[in-house]
């Protein structure tokens, strides 16, 4: 009895899940601080502080962990920042971002608060420690919104 | 709260294995149960899988009931799969510790296994990235190299480290681990071949950076009072402390000061009521160059910001103040993440009965820490182990 071959497709490109790209679920049926997007959208990056104890949390919460208190404010941090580390990724970038390698990141000193980002229209070799840089948002094709720096010249 | 001790243990061959993660498992299975003449399957009670992420590296979650069917083990008491990413196989040995010291288990076996060679090795990398906190800081492109980067970039301008220095480490690790037969890499490397190895994120060259390794290994836990049974040299665990502080990396303690090591080093020597001196064995997580010399200081072994100086001064090699990674590291090793932990533990097994070769035989030891980072070293995990009771 001769055996049965038959080929099948394996589909190659699909679109792509958002649990397999980096961004954040935004809108307000999938976080409760779609506010901070929403703010983000309007060329402000902001966090939350707790009315009760006075903390400033980043990321931004809904809960303080100090006090369990909920009503959380939203601050604006304002759009410069300062550079305490960078470097370049040069090999091993993953998938979405392997063609944007190399690329800065940092963290960024700002109000207090130590956020890493992306540092845009540099090269590792532009930037040094203490560097000012600016904040930029960047916006993808589905309507989500993300934050960035880049280097101010002046 | 019973003593407890390891009786035996194996592992794979560790690399870029032509093998699935399934093969993973049931060669080291083989091995931990052809290392004990009288002990079988069918004896354990209890299995332990450290494993970082098959979700993302083979698409399987349930896993340790997968790798009892492979080991051919019915588990009785307790059965459970551990994710503390890069610590995962040293919180399988914890928690079967822990079972075993409270009577909640009487055989256990503590297994770690990762699979990491994907055919696509930027979907690798993409896994890698879901350790830090991803929305936050992974969405950056932030993946383990990057911040350590960072964090080296920081130590060199606070504390003057150099390259040089932190090159000095990958070389004395490759240099162990040439004479580690289960070992990723058996090639010495010098610092010039640290230097001219490919920039994966300045100032860490690739030489810099333990690799995605395939792996897999186990321990067979018992109390101690029945180890005599199965082997005239056990190992025992004394002791253990794990500490951790924030995670995203704004809420780390500090970027060039491992506070939570600190911490963990602090409650292992309490627990297992040792003095640092005491240590003769230090298998310390050098997932980085820089890691290592930052735990060099984060130990005590020599002042903050001097750890460099202490590798130039060939201090960590064995016959100096402290012998640290003489199995090789992971930079020399490889590093599996679910296994990484037990690979040291059996390192350590086979110091203490003198199975080691000559050249990174640390001779007499009678106490040996290993240790482990995870995510943005925000985690610190270290056990104790000893070649008696006191």
């Amino acid at each position: 009895m001769s055996v049965k071959f038959e080929k099948i497709k394996r589909q190659e490109m699909i679109k792509l899940p958002y649990m397999l790209d980096f961004y954040p679920l935004q809108d307000e049926k999938f976080t409760r601080i779609s506010k901070f997007f929403q703010n983000l959208k309007e060329g402000k990056l902001t966090t939350t502080k707790c009315k009760s104890c006075g903390k400033l949390f980043w990321p931004p919460r809904i809960v303080c962990p100090e006090c369990f208190f909920e009503n959380l404010e939203w601050i604006d941090l304002g759009v410069e920042g300062e550079l305490y580390a960078f470097t370049e990724m040069r090999l091993g970038a993953p998938l979405g971002f392997v063609e944007d390698a190399p690329f800065c990141i940092g963290l960024v000193k700002i109000d207090g608060l130590l956020i890493s980002s992306r540092i845009d229209d540099a090269r590792y070799e532009d930037l040094k420690i203490g560097d000012k840089v600016r904040l930029k948002i960047v916006e993808l094709e589905d309507g989500r919104v993300f934050y960035r720096f880049f280097k101010t010249r002046e | 709260m019973r003593k407890v001790a390891i009786v035996g243990g194996g592992a794979t061959q560790c690399g870029k294995r032509d093998a699935g993660w399934r093969d993973l498992v049931q060669e080291a299975g083989k091995a931990i149960f052809e290392s004990v003449d009288n002990l079988s399957p069918k004896d354990v009670d209890s299995l332990i899988v450290g494993a970082g992420q098959p979700e993302r590296f083979i698409f399987q979650g349930h896993v340790a009931p997968m790798v009892a069917e492979y080991l051919g083990i019915t588990t009785r008491k307790v059965l459970a799969r551990t994710e503390l990413m890069c610590a995962s196989g040293q919180a399988a040995i914890r928690y079967a510790w822990a079972c075993v010291t409270t009577g909640m288990a009487d055989v256990a076996v503590a297994f770690g296994v990762e699979k990491m060679y994907m055919p696509d090795m930027a979907e690798a990398q993409t896994n890698m990235t879901c350790v830090l906190d991803r929305e936050w800081d992974g969405v950056n492109g932030l993946s383990a190299p990057p911040f350590f980067a960072m964090t080296a970039q920081r130590h060199m301008l606070e504390f003057g480290t150099t390259k040089e220095q932190m090159a000095l480490v990958s070389v004395k690790n490759h240099h162990y681990s040439t004479m580690n037969p289960v070992a990723h890499f058996q090639k010495e490397v010098t610092v010039d071949a640290v230097f001219k190895s490919p920039m994966v994120a300045p100032p860490l060259n690739l030489f810099d950076c333990s690799s995605m390794t395939d792996g897999a290994a186990g321990l067979i836990l018992i109390p101690a009072e029945d180890a005599k049974k199965y082997t005239d040299t056990p190992m025992y665990i004394i002791g253990t402390g794990q500490a951790s502080v924030g995670n995203v990396i704004n809420n780390l303690a500090s970027l060039t000061e491992w506070v939570p090591l600190k911490m963990a080093v602090q409650e292992t020597l309490r627990t297992a009521n040792i003095k640092r001196d005491e240590i003769d064995i230090a298998e310390l997580h050098d997932c980085f160059t820089i890691s290592e010399i930052m735990e060099y200081e984060a130990f005590g072994w020599c002042e903050k910001g001097k750890g460099g100086k202490f590798i130039e001064d060939g201090r960590p090699y064995i016959g100096g103040k402290i012998a640290v990674n003489p199995r090789g590291g992971l930079l020399g090793c490889g590093h599996p993440l679910g296994a990484t932990a037990i690979l040291q533990a059996l390192d350590i097994f086979q110091q203490f009965r003198g199975e080691v070769p000559k050249g990174r035989y640390v001779k007499d030891a009678e106490i040996a820490i290993a240790h482990n980072l995870s995510g943005a070293a925000n985690v610190h995990s270290i056990i104790a182990y000893s070649r008696s009771l006191k």
